[in-house]
This record gives structure tokens, sequence and C-alpha cells, in this order.
């Protein structure tokens, strides 16, 4: 199937009528998924949103019940987004790291609702990248610039309109239903020239890193790789896969609500036990927790890399602390390595 | 600026090869263009990795608490009078420390470059006297270097350190003060025009403490927002109320204490304007009691002192 | 889909203070109906979030067993936000309790084994919930000797002292207790855990060591198990790491892949052995 160009307003403000609809906006220098109210909101000029789509489904900030507590009782009132959603332009990177985050919310004993509700009521319309930027290394981490996991529709931009490539059953009727043409022969050629004509030229090699993170845990390596590290939140906090929470009481006496808040391995506090103890002492401790996180646990869990190459730390961290240059670290790493 | 990066190599090797000192911190090239990284040299080899350049834009004052035995540091103006403020402040021990002393006229701003190039991805920069050649997939542009600057180092008039134990390259002309037109401009708006801003600008917060942590004046045990006995401020970020109260306490903390160096603004991955913030007690600090942090070993810091002279405007409502 | 965080409303009937110091209370709550109690079939060893509405959530074990039905204990000290407005709370007012989470002490592997109970200051909570559970009539066949080392630092910090009393009696139950130091009137033992587990333990021939306490006095008990001849997956340990969500989410209570509040808080030895120390 196809749709020109400048169709896609009229298509949104269908979808509007119906879902509540997020895009790429225009939020300064960057842009954001937003909740949009008219097709012509949406900007897919940028690479990639500055947060990724995993806001939309575990937010910043989210209210889980609200509660009020008498002499006779609790009464507490579950608060589920239960409202059809359909995500426009989303990149494969993002919507990948939202099956691997599935793993996380549902796992093999728990079922996180207010992730899943969403989850489950919602389509991913994505856009592949026709110029993967720098810092995009999505390849070398089992991805693609076109790669359809965790889409239903995949569109491909080849000039004036977007092929439009149906992934589910989900993005099949949502096609059907807005009457999308068919795609002629030369329209798919075309697309496929695009996909083809794609390149990731950033590869970060991977191969051995996770024997080495099996057994390096207390080797000399992660006393220099932290070092420049702030212990800041922005690379966690911008991460796709990244999904550690706090849970708090927003409420006045009695009378609130539970809110759970994004919340990140790189704080001090993340681990501090009641007692004053704490199990990630410093900075060292707790940079090797996110990489081990991603690049061990997550394996051997759920036997997936918790990154999908977006880059957003790269271009994000404060001091440079480039992932990419870490993971080389750790591979070349020897047991004596000193300085 | 090749040459001065020269000279910092030789004198990092020369400290470290004679044992004056067991760690000289400085920048290497990092992993983007445009990007100088705070690195860690602790033999005269790893010396040979430092770089100076127009992208040392990390305040490396951050990195020098707590640091056992003898430190260098490679220190442009800014970096010198956060140290400064430091060893006023007791957290370093200015026996142990070493500067080497860089002059600065200025780091690049990376999103004023990218605006040059609108869509296209910064690949690489290219220095050519007092300008610079911008590479984009598909385009280049040339700019000069002066338009570039980030805002802080247009407003910096400490380029020379104030303080050093050794100097790279020549002190450079003396430069007149800033004035203050941003914040005076935003002092005169209403107080609903300023909500307005303070709304819209504190919307984007994601709170992850990138501002502060970059800050080296930041450096409390427990800062006030992770304490919860009692429990200062709201952790939900959904509250644009909280994100405020976060900034404002921490920018008030920094009276008579920032030395305005644009750190915190540089390190914000949401685009945050801090510094209209940060430089409003500068501004103030400076007015009331002639006073600026950092920028000499002898005078105690302005909220450390007292005199009948110290002006009390703020304690009366006329 | 059940919502694992949604607190079931319970209401606390007892606020004890169970130490001389004051910062050990024992708090009974009740099920405010008998779906609830359905609602909620926990086993030795596993824990709780506890919330004080407006005030947040903390995980607790369980010191009651499920063979004392109607009610939940949980023995806390005071040192956090939610501990606090516990110790404050009074007698009739509503508790949240979300749970039960984690795994539990291993009771049908212990089944024809000896079984020695070690514990050290107000860990000794789950370690109650055991030892009731064991020496229930219809359970206690099923297990050889029970030994319980149990040590504090002087005897007013002692938990459950009433029961203690009882078990120094009960013939089905080997109670050594133990304080730090030497004070008039106390006739038990006088020495720290590590030195008198060495002395009083059972041979660890057919037996199982399970271990809660502080972490400086399991890091010198291990050593000593491991000497006596207790194989690392004959040595069980209840990690306590700080915890949120409680349902393997949130992320912060991991040892290496492990999830303290999901894939524990009980593990042997032998399974820490296989995971970094960040306990």
């Amino acid at each position: 199937m196809i749709i020109s160009k400048k169709d896609i307003p009229g298509f949104l403000d269908k979808l509007i009528s119906e879902y509540q609809v997020f895009a790429p906006v225009q939020e300064g220098s960057f842009t954001l998924f937003k909740p949009i109210s008219s097709g012509t909101d949406v900007d897919l000029t940028a690479a990639n949103t500055k947060l990724p789509a995993k806001e939309i489904f575990f937010p910043q900030s989210e209210k889980l019940f609200s509660y009020n507590v008498t002499e006779e009782g609790a009464k507490v009132e579950e608060t589920l987004d239960e409202q059809k959603k359909v995500i426009f332009g989303v990149r494969p990177c993002d919507a990948r790291s939202l099956v691997l985050l599935d793993n996380v919310f549902d796992n093999d004993k728990f079922q996180d609702p207010y992730y899943l509700t969403k989850r489950a009521n919602t389509i991913m319309i994505g856009i592949g990248c026709n110029t993967p930027l720098s810092t995009c290394f999505c390849t070398s981490v089992n991805g693609s610039p076109f790669d359809t996991k965790g889409l239903d529709l995949l569109l491909v931009d080849t000039g004036d309109a977007y092929v439009v490539e149906v992934i589910s059953d989900k993005g099949k009727a949502l096609a059907e239903q807005a009457s999308l043409a068919a795609a002629a022969d030369a329209d798919k050629i075309a697309a496929a020239k695009v996909k083809e004509a794609a390149t990731v030229t950033c590869q970060v090699n991977i191969d051995g890193l996770k024997d080495k993170l099996d057994v390096n845990f207390y080797w000399p390596i992660w006393d220099k790789i932290h070092e420049k590290c702030l212990g800041c939140g922005a690379c966690t906090y911008l991460c796709p896969t990244c999904h550690c929470f706090d849970i708090v009481d927003d409420a006045k006496d009695c009378n609130g609500c539970r809110v759970r808040n994004w919340d990140s391995c790189a704080f001090p506090i993340f681990t501090l036990h009641g007692s004053g103890h704490n199990p990630r002492t410093s900075n060292k401790e707790r940079y090797r927790q996110r990489i081990m996180h991603k690049f061990k646990y997550f394996v051997d869990n759920f036997n997936e890399i918790a990154c999908v190459g977006c880059g957003r730390c790269i271009n994000n961290c404060p001091v440079n602390l480039d992932i990419r240059v870490v993971l080389e670290d750790v591979r070349g790493s020897e047991a004596r390595l000193d300085s | 600026m090749s040459k001065l990066a020269e000279q910092i190599k030789g004198a990092a090797k020369k400290l470290l090869a004679e044992q004056k000192v067991n760690l000289v911190v400085g920048f290497t090239e990092g992993s983007l263009p445009l990007r100088g990284t705070p690195f860690f040299a602790r033999t005269p080899e790893e010396a040979d990795q430092l770089t100076w350049n127009l992208d040392c834009e990390n305040n490396l004052a951050n990195y020098l608490r707590k640091k056992p035995g003898k430190v260098a540091v490679v220190a442009k103006g800014c970096d010198v009078r956060s140290i400064v403020a430091l060893i006023k402040e007791n957290q370093l021990n200015r026996d142990n420390l070493y500067i080497i002393g860089v002059p600065c006229s200025g780091m690049i701003d990376r999103k004023k470059v990218t605006d040059l190039l609108g869509s296209q991805e910064v690949l690489a920069i290219e220095e050519n006297g007092d300008t610079v050649v911008i590479k984009g997939s598909n385009s280049s542009v040339t700019a000069k270097i002066a338009d570039l600057l980030h805002n802080s180092c247009g407003d910096c008039s400490y380029g020379n350190p104030v303080v050093y134990d050794e100097l790279i390259g020549e002190l450079l002309p003396k430069k007149e003060a800033a004035d203050f037109n941003e914040i005076k401009e935003f002092e005169a708006k209403t107080t609903a025009e300023r909500r307005a801003f303070m709304n819209s600008e504190f919307s984007k917060c994601i709170r992850c403490y990138a501002c502060r942590n970059a800050c080296p004046m930041c450096y409390c045990e427990e800062c006030f927002v992770d304490c919860n006995q009692p429990e200062w401020i709201g952790k939900s970020a959904y509250n644009v109320e909280d994100n405020i109260l976060f900034q404002v306490v921490r920018v008030f903390h920094l009276a008579g204490r920032c030395v305005d160096c644009g750190a915190c603004e540089r390190a914000c991955p949401m685009g945050i304007n801090l510094r209209l913030l940060t430089r409003k007690p500068v501004k103030d600090v400076k007015e009331l009691f002639n006073a600026e942090a950092g920028v000499n070993l002898e005078d105690k810091p302005a909220l450390a002192t007292f005199t009948n002279d110290d002006s009390e405007a703020f304690l009366l409502k006329e | 889909m059940k919502n694992p965080y949604l607190p079931l409303p319970m209401k606390l009937v007892k606020n004890f203070t169970e130490t001389e110091d004051k910062l050990i209370h024992t708090f009974t709550l009740q099920f405010l109906s008998e779906e609830d109690e359905k609602s909620f079939p926990y086993m030795p060893g596993q824990f709780a979030e506890l919330c004080v509405f407006g005030k947040g959530e903390a995980p607790f074990g369980m010191a009651s067993s499920p063979t004392e039905p109607g009610f939940l204990k949980f023995s806390i000290a005071k040192v956090g936000v939610v501990s606090t407005a516990l110790h404050l709370m009074e007698e009739g007012n509503m508790v949240g309790v979300r749970g039960p989470l984690g795994n539990y002490y291993p009771v049908d592997e212990l089944k024809g084994k000896n079984v020695v109970i070690i514990g050290g200051g107000f860990a000794f909570t789950t370690l109650r919930s055991l030892a009731t559970y064991m020496l229930q009539p219809e359970h206690r066949g099923d297990y050889g000797d029970i030994t319980v080392i149990y040590g504090a630092r002087n005897p007013g910090l002692l938990l459950y002292k009433e029961e203690l009393a009882a078990w120094d009696q009960n013939p089905n139950i080997n109670l050594v207790t133990t304080i730090d130091s030497a004070v008039d009137g106390w006739n038990g033992r006088v020495g720290f855990i590590p030195s008198v587990t060495e002395e009083v333990a059972p041979s660890s021939e057919n037996t199982y060591a399970i271990v809660c306490g502080p972490p400086v006095m399991i890091k010198f008990t291990i050593p000593v198990l491991e000497k006596l001849g207790f194989p690392a997956n004959r040595i069980i340990m209840s990690l306590e790491n700080r915890m949120k969500c409680g349902i393997g989410m949130c992320g912060r209570c991991n040892v290496g892949g492990k999830y303290v509040c999901k894939d524990g808080p009980v593990f042997t030895r032998a399974q820490l052995n296989e995971l970094p120390g960040e306990y």
C-alpha cells in the first residue's frame, strides 16, 4: 500500500477522531512524542525524538491508583489508561525497545497492567530510517533501519510518498479502514531501493562481549571506565530500554495517589538500604550495573541485549562517555589490566 | 590550538615522569565531532592522549574533590574559578593541586553549530584561524568561531586563569565585564510573564539532575531533592512546580558561589535555559556586595562575610 | 489481569513495642474479610509491601506463620519514612498490604532433615515464622531436630521474649540464646553468634542451616558453617536489598541477573556464590 505525503495530515486527522494519536512534534530544538490534535502537527524531519517512545507506555511519572482512607477502610481506585492509541512515526529502534520491555513488564511471575494495557491498545506505525545518523548502531545489536519488530505498519519514505508495509493484523485492519491505495510495482521497487541504500555506518563489535562480562565483574577495567561519569540520569532517562522506577505517594494526609517515577541506577540512593548500607557504594559499581544489566543480565534472563543502538546516550551524555567506546574497552579488557 | 595541546602534553608528561603528581586531569579527543572529553592520565604514556581544542567545554573542577594524592589539572578560566571557590569552601587542598592554566577565549557551542546545518548531521569540523568549516552530510558551512561560542563564554571576562602553577600559551588581553542585559530584560517582565516562562521551560525538565551533577559547586553529600525525611520536594516530574522548586533552590544555594561556567546548561539534555536563572544571583551578588565567586584566593566568599556597609535593600519592602 | 500494585487494606489491631530500646515494634494486622485472607496465601520467608497511606510503602518479611490464621505480624525497626509512620500509628488505623511477595524457605526440601536456624538482631522475623511453621503439630513430624541459635546485643533487644521462654521449655525445639556481653540476670550464653554456632550447632550431617542477620554476623557465621561441614547448597540465607515494586520490574534489588524481590529473597549459599556480591 502507499500513501502520498500530502495525504498524511488527512490520514492522521481521521485517526485522531478515533484514537489518541502520538507523533513527533517540534519542541524547541528537538522533537518529542506528543498527543496531536491535528495531522499537520507532525514533524518527521528529525532522525529521532529526544525522548524515546517508551515514555508513552511508561511515562516519567504515572499515577497508579488513588486512595481515600477513612475509619471504616481504605478505598483504592485503580487508574488505568485504556484509551486506544496510535503511535505514528516511531523509529524501528524505539519500536523494538518495547518488544524488549515486554519481557520486563510481563515477567515469569507478574504482569504490569499499566504498561500492558497501553501496549495492547496501541497500534504502532513506524517509519524506516533512510539516513541513519553516525551515532546509530542498531545493526550491531540485532536491529536495522527498517526492522519491523514491534510495529504494525512500516512506512518507507520514497520521496513524495510512503510505501506502507503491513506487518500485523492490527496494522492491516487500520490500513484497510483508511482505504490506502495499493502500491504500484514501481513504488515497491523504489521502496526496496531506499531500504537497500540506507546504511548504518557505525558498527560496534560485540563479539565476545558477553563472555567478558560473564567473568570480569571484579576486574580492574571498571575502575577506569566510569571515571568521567558524573552520575546523572541523562543516559538512563533518554534510553529506550532503561526501565527502572521508584514508587512514591503524592498525598495530603491519607488521601492521594501512588505514583511511579523513572529512577536511575546512576543515583546513589537507588540502592541505599534503610540501614545505611549500600550494595553499590560508588560510581564504579553503579556504572558497571548499567553495562551489566544491558549486556549481561538482560541477556541471561531474556536472551536479548537491552540496547537498540539508538545513540541517544552518546549524543546526550554531558561528558561524552560513549557506550561504544565503553563496550570496546570491556571487550578488550584483561583480568590484569592495570595502570 | 595544536601548539597548546603539545605544550599541555609536555607539561603533563614532565609532572608524571618526575612524580610530582600522580594524576593529570585534562581532555582527550572525544568520540563525536567537536567533542573533547575528560581524560585521566596516570603515566607519561597516557599523557600523550591529552589534547586542547575548542571543544574542551567540561568544567574539570568537578573531578578534583576526594582524589587521593597530588593531582594536576588542565584548567581554563572557569575551571580555575571553580577550583578557587572550592578551595575557599575547604573542598580542595591547594597544596595537593597543580594547576596547568590555559587562557581560554571560549568554547564552541555544538547546538549553535547544529542549528547552522539545519537538519543535517554534523560530521566533522575543521578549525581555520578565526573560522571553522562545519561539514554536514550534504554540504558544509564556514562560520566565525566568535559567533559559535557558548553564551557563558561570551559573557566571561575571566578567560585568563586567576591562579595557576604553570601557564600554557599567552595571557589574553583583558576583556570588559559583560552586561547583564538578558537578566535585566527578564527582570523587567511582569510576574505573570516570568511565571509563564518558568512554566514553559521547566515543563521540559526530566529531573535527570545532569545540571546538578555537572556543577562543580553542587557537591552536597545529600542533595535536598534526595532527602526524604523530611521530604522537601515532590519527586514526580509531572509537577512543574516541583521542577521549578528544584532549580530555584539549587540556584539560591549557588548564590555567591556560582562562577557562571555554564556547565549546568550545557549538561541539560532538554535544552532548558538554566543560565537565565543562575546568572540572576551572579548579578545580584555583584551589585549588592561587589563580589564575584572564585576570582581570587584572598577574598572571603560573599556569603561568608559581613560588613556594616552591606546593602540591605532586600530586607526592606518600601 | 491482577494488578500487583494494589494494596489490600488491613486493620492494625496491635502496635506492640517489642524491644527495650523501643526501636522495634511488632504490628498485628487483621484481614478485613475471609476473602481478603484467602487472597493472601503465604509461606515462611515471604514478604509484603506495607503501606502507610500518604507516606509510601516499604518491604517487610512476615513474622507470623501461615499456621496462625486471621492476621499477619511484622516486626519493624524505625529507620525510614514508612517505618517511622508505622511506629506512630494507632490501633484501629488502616494499613495497606501488598503481597505475598518473593519465594520462601524450602519447607518441603527440609522435610526429613535436621534444621538449625541462626538469627541475629531483629533479622529474626521470618525465622520466627519458619520455626513456628515447623513446630505446628501437623508439621513437626516432617522434620528432624530443630535447633534455634538466636543472639542480640543485650537481652532487651531480643524479639518475641515470651515465645522464646515457651520454646525454652518445649522438647520439640532446642533453643540457644546469646547476648554480646554479660549483664546481670542473664542466664543464657554470652558471645557472638559465630562462636556460639561453632560450639552448639548440630552435626552438619543431614542438616540445613538457615541464617539471617546483619551483614557482619553473616560474614563471620558462614565460614563457621563451612568449617562444620555444611555444603553451600544446605546453607540458606535471606537477602534484604532495597526494593520498591517487589515484582521484579523496578530494577533496584538485583544481585547479578537475579531480583531479590522476585527470585529471592531466599537463596542458598551455593546460588549466591554464583552471583556478584552486591547485597
